[in-house]
């Protein structure tokens, strides 16, 4: 058993899949291992992927080469565009997937890998000499021999679930075992631990809900898909429902709130905040007249479906008394109970942006053991550690993401530079470029990064092309036809404009609020149609020209701050022309360029600029040293 | 991996060397405890915090005698540097103070650079920038007005207000945050019109501020009066007797009144700067046409104008033709002068060329002029009335009545404060105009950044914190 690695990874959840796979793609020699093979890519909370800023994620994995935006596509039962009738930066795509279906695609995906194995054991500890990692070693006593590793253990960490305040399990999953002697291993390294929880709802038997009580939600979106390089099949569409919690549900919780884990003093981790237990939302709340209950179904051969909106830590009976008081839920019965879980987590001020470890040389973390929440951030992560665990063994530059580049360069930056606080998870508002940060463009910024750092297969290469090919056509298709008015009116009576009198440029007419860019290609007789994200990009970018330049702008300041580079060892503790505050942060933290250091907080622009002239001080004093001892 | 750095210890003497009855010596950093050891072997740290302690101080070396002081120790972090701190009254003179600065340096301090307490304040988070702004301006306030202003700026007044104003900013991208972020919660979306109605209150906030800003800014300058009249209309004796009403610091200027003489001066409680000038006439030879060119320039520049007539005269074409020389907007304030020669409105009752009503009536015509005045230098009659009316001219709008309100006192505050509100504007009518909300939102961030750069204080990252305090997300 005894081969060797170049790249191994811990986990196959959604970010050890990605790292995997990665890894794989780059050309570096990979081992995936997990306690149980058939579980990799398992949906262990909501079977949904993407929504706002999520689902921008999603694509962002995918046009980095990723298995999500396939997956994805290959198991959705229900798609949604969030944001629709807002504009078009924060469209956010969020498909419903088939709990089944998408484990299997994921799989499929991996199997197309060649230099990727897979193994079933539990890692229990790492083979590290000195400061450097060599492999891991397994429950069973095995070894296996690697220059990089990529641990992406989940919430599986010293887990502990929690149902009702009566008592915990140990456990990683509901059902599944959790790592012990791994979280052990990892903290006698000297790192630094922290502690989270979140929830999960019950899950109730679809034959035994009234559907005649509760609203359907139309999914819609057509053949919207979040691959951008394979076409799969997408699954026939179910419909999903809605209802709402009311006063009974809310007095049943207020009841009972001793007896729930979370309320009854169980739990210490700190939980998300947008993610809230439903016993959160009576006390924070109760004003509050009800809440919103959506039925999710987990599939399309199964009946059972997935109660989102009331995540819980209460006992069995009162879950079982509290969906009785839902409409549609009085004669639910439930199949697997809503629990909380507590976990470790490895606070993640302790990485780099590459998401290697400062301490340990070769070992990367991505995904729920960096504090972070939700599928596409734990997949963003994965497709990250593993790119750049195969790049350090191969050689090869890492892959940095930067904040204008890529909701994934927001969430890294974020974790190592502000830490967290409560499980993280992306939101359009914690980029300061949204408008670059869009669903509608993520090839054309992403693709050639990953195509450069050798990312993508042959054939997601050539894809690229054509389609990088095809949105400079487009460009110049606006530029260059002129649209006569008897095509352009039509659109604009439609729209309530004032028609025009004269033939003008289809970009001239972009630029009108009331014209968007299918319409006029449309109306142009453009062929063959350019896929629609395609078109949604090109009217971002001419409508809102100016909004877009100004965050262009605002990007390229901050890569000139970038490229003061600041080196890893530098003496912080010593400027004291900074504050206090600024040098204990910058000491923590250590920033690796100017940038990053005015993202910390509590480093202010007075500091930012003595931190400068600091830097260049200790720099030449440095290179003096040296020089003096040649 | 890089322990944190104390300070290291500075020392400088904290009142006005020269002949004081007593003096006070100032000492900060990590080593002050050593140093009072050192320098005062009786003092004794316990029980010693925050109360004065009459001591001896001693030279380090020698042990020689040097003072019998009072020692007040104040232990970081809870003092104005936020470090450990120390103040010694000493007794005055050249001699004692410099010895006992000496002997602390001796001992291990060295000397402080101007302004380095107060910049240790900051750096330690005692204060803002803004509040180091005003502790600056409270030390050098030639006048009741700037000080009442400082003082409230150092405690904190102004970076309040701006602090509340990027709450403001903090809240509407938590409106939007909401709108955007969170488009299926339980919550109605925000309604934009609310947006937009908390848009225009900060932008009325930030309006506000930045009026204080013309006014406020004179307050530290001081405000330019320039006196202006033909040769011999009493200007001069009228400058005098302002600066000696109020015994003022004259800082005279080489040459003579043919150029310009300029004096800083408090009058009614507020900064002025007042400007002699060259008597403006008909022709004028070689050397008074310089003075005539010094005199236009300050008049260009003048926020009040002090137009001074000869009650022997009256009110004449070579005035009517000065006012007509002068800015659209500009400030003129008439001064009847020489009231004491006999021409005293009243005095005999003729009509003439001197008839104060006359005056008024043709200088009034013209909108430059907001008040006619009588004064008589000689007797100090009316001069009081001249500075009020000044101090209304000039500071009464903005400033005067703004009561305890924070004042913007220096141009790097009203330009933070302009773009923000450039900004905010410019994000108020984006929405109006039905620009998607994430085009507009692009304005929020840098509004923040301007405020945030004034305080000199970046804070975390708000937004989420208030928008999961206001909305019940997750579903």
């Amino acid at each position: 058993m005894e081969r060797g690695y170049e790249v191994i990874v811990v986990g196959g959840g959604h970010a050890g899949a990605e790292a995997a796979a990665a890894s794989a793609r780059m050309g570096a020699r990979t081992l995936l291992i997990t306690p149980d093979l058939s579980r990799i890519g398992q949906m262990s909370c909501n079977p949904a992927i993407g929504g706002v800023a999520k689902g921008v994620v999603a694509r962002e994995v995918d046009a980095l080469g990723g298995v999500m935006g396939r997956a994805t596509d290959a198991s959705r039962i229900h798609f949604k565009m969030l944001n629709e009738s807002k504009g078009p930066a924060v469209w956010g795509p969020r498909a419903q997937c088939d709990r089944g279906l998408y484990p299997r695609a994921v799989r499929r995906v991996l199997d197309e890998l060649p230099l990727l194995d897979l193994f079933q054991e539990m890692v229990t500890g790492l083979w590290l000499e000195e400061e450097r990692v060599r492999g891991v070693v397994t429950r069973g006593g095995l070894r296996f021999g690697s220059r990089t590793v990529v641990v992406t253990a989940g919430t599986f960490l010293r887990g502990r679930i929690h149902i009702g305040g009566e008592g915990a399990v140990a456990a990683g999953r509901a059902g599944e075992a959790p790592s012990l002697e791994l979280a052990q291993a990892l903290e006698a390294r000297g790192l630094e631990v922290g502690r989270f929880k979140t929830g999960t709802p019950p899950r109730v038997d679809g034959r035994t809900v009234d559907f005649s009580k509760v609203q359907v939600q139309d999914g819609g979106g057509g053949d919207y898909r979040f691959a951008g390089y394979v076409s799969e099949e997408l699954p026939p569409q179910r419909d999903c429902w809605i209802t709402w919690t009311g006063p009974e549900l809310k007095g049943i919780v207020q009841r009972n709130l001793t007896r729930s884990a979370l309320y009854g003093g169980e739990i210490a981790g700190q939980g998300p905040r947008y993610c809230p237990s439903i016993e959160d939302k009576v006390v924070k709340f109760p004003d509050a007249p009800r809440h919103q209950v959506f039925l999710e179904p987990e599939g399309l051969e199964t009946t059972e479906i997935y109660v989102n909106g009331l995540s819980t830590s209460m006992p069995a009976e009162v879950q079982e008394e509290f969906l009785r008081a839902v409409p549609g839920l009085e004669r639910a019965r439930i199949t697997k109970l809503g629990y909380a879980i507590e976990y470790d987590y490895f606070p993640p001020h302790q990485l780099r942006h590459s998401l290697e470890l400062r301490e340990v040389e070769g070992l990367f973390f991505a995904g729920q053991i960096n504090g972070t929440t939700g599928y596409e951030e734990a997949a963003g992560q994965g497709l990250v550690a593993g790119a750049n665990a195969a790049a350090k063994v191969l050689g090869r530059d890492p892959l940095l993401l930067r904040r204008d580049q890529a909701y994934i360069g927001v969430m890294i930056d974020d974790l190592v530079t502000r830490g967290v606080d409560e499980p993280y998870r992306l939101f359009t508002s914690r980029a300061e470029f949204r408008l670059l940060l869009r669903q509608d463009n993520v090839l054309e910024r992403l693709g050639p990064i990953a195509r450069e750092k050798g990312l993508l297969t042959k054939d997601q290469d050539s894809v690229l092309g054509r389609r990088l090919h095809d949105r400079r056509a487009l460009v110049e298709w606006f530029r260059q036809t002129a649209l006569p008015p008897e095509k352009v009116n039509p659109l604009l009576a439609d729209a309530g404009g004032t028609p025009v009198k004269e033939p003008l440029r289809a970009e001239e007419l972009l630029k009108r609020p009331e014209l968007g860019a299918e319409g006029l290609a449309e109306a142009g007789e453009l062929s063959p149609r350019p896929p629609r994200d395609m078109l949604h990009a090109v009217e971002v970018e001419v409508k809102y020209a100016g909004y877009v330049r100004r965050e262009l702008e605002r990007a390229k300041k901050l890569a000139e701050q970038a490229e003061f580079r600041i080196p890893e060892e530098a003496p912080f503790g010593q400027f004291v022309t900074l504050s206090r505050e600024a040098r204990e942060k910058l000491a923590r933290i250590r920033p690796a360029d100017l940038g990053q250091a005015g993202r910390i907080p509590g480093v202010s622009p007075a500091d930012l600029q003595n931190l400068l002239l600091e830097v260049r001080r200790w720099k030449r004093g440095r290179e003096r040293a040296v020089a003096g001892t040649e | 991996m890089s322990e944190i750095e104390g300070p290291d210890t500075i020392v400088a003497l904290a009142t006005p060397p020269g002949r004081g009855a007593l003096a006070v010596v100032r000492v900060s950093g990590s080593k002050v405890r050593e140093i009072l050891r050192e320098v005062v072997p009786e003092w004794d740290e316990r029980g010693a915090e925050r109360r004065p302690v009459l001591a001896s101080l001693v030279d380090p070396e020698s042990g020689s005698l040097l003072d019998r002081a009072l020692v007040t120790f104040f232990p970081g972090p809870g003092s104005y540097t936020g470090e450990d701190l120390a103040e010694l009254s000493t007794h005055g003179g050249s001699l004692v103070p410099a010895l006992v600065v000496d002997a602390i340096e001796r001992a291990g301090a060295r000397m402080a650079r101007p302004g380095e307490f107060t910049q240790r304040a900051y750096l330690n988070g005692k204060l803002d920038l803004v509040q180091a702004e005003g502790v600056r301006d409270l030390v050098e306030a030639r006048s009741e007005a700037l000080h009442r202003v400082a003082l409230h700026q150092m405690e904190g007044g102004l970076s309040r207000r701006l602090a509340e104003l990027r709450e403001g900013l903090i809240g509407l991208e938590a409106l939007l945050a909401h709108h955007l972020d969170f488009p299926e919660e339980d919550d109605p979306p925000v309604a934009l019109e609310r947006v937009v109605e908390e848009g225009r209150t900060v932008l009325g906030g930030l309006e506000a501020l930045l009026a204080t800003a013309p006014e406020g800014e004179l307050l530290r300058e001081g405000a330019l009066a320039v006196l202006a009249g033909r040769p011999n209309a009493g200007k001069s004796s009228l400058f005098n007797a302002l600066l000696g009403e109020e015994r003022a610091i004259v800082n005279e200027r080489p040459g003579t009144t043919r150029d310009a003489v300029e004096a800083s001066v408090s009058l009614g409680g507020y900064p002025f700067r007042l400007v002699d000038t060259a008597g403006i006439r008909g022709k004028a030879g070689e050397v008074e046409r310089l003075g005539i060119e010094v005199a236009r320039r300050y008049l260009r520049s003048a926020d009040v104008v002090l137009l001074c007539v000869s009650c022997e005269w009256g009110w004449g074409s070579v005035e009517a033709g000065f006012l007509e020389e002068l800015r659209e907007d500009a400030s003129v304030l008439v001064v009847r002068t020489k009231a004491d020669e006999g021409a005293l409105s009243g005095d005999d009752g003729s009509a003439g060329p001197g008839d104060p009503d006359a005056d008024d009536r043709r200088s009034a015509s013209d909108p430059r002029v907001r008040g006619v005045l009588t004064v008589s230098a000689l007797r100090g009659e009316g001069l009081e009335g001249v500075g009020e009316h000044l101090r209304d001219l000039v500071f009464g709008g903005a400033v005067a009545g703004s009561g305890a309100a924070p004042v913007l006192t220096r141009r790097r505050q009203r330009r933070g404060v302009e773009i923000a509100h450039g900004e905010v504007t410019a994000f108020v009518d984006a929405l109006e105009a039905g620009v998607p909300a994430e085009m507009a939102a692009t304005h929020l961030r840098p509004a923040e950044t301007a405020l945030e750069e004034l305080l000199g204080v970046i804070s975390p990252d708000e937004v989420l914190d208030r928008l999961f305090s206001e909305f019940c997300i997750g579903k």
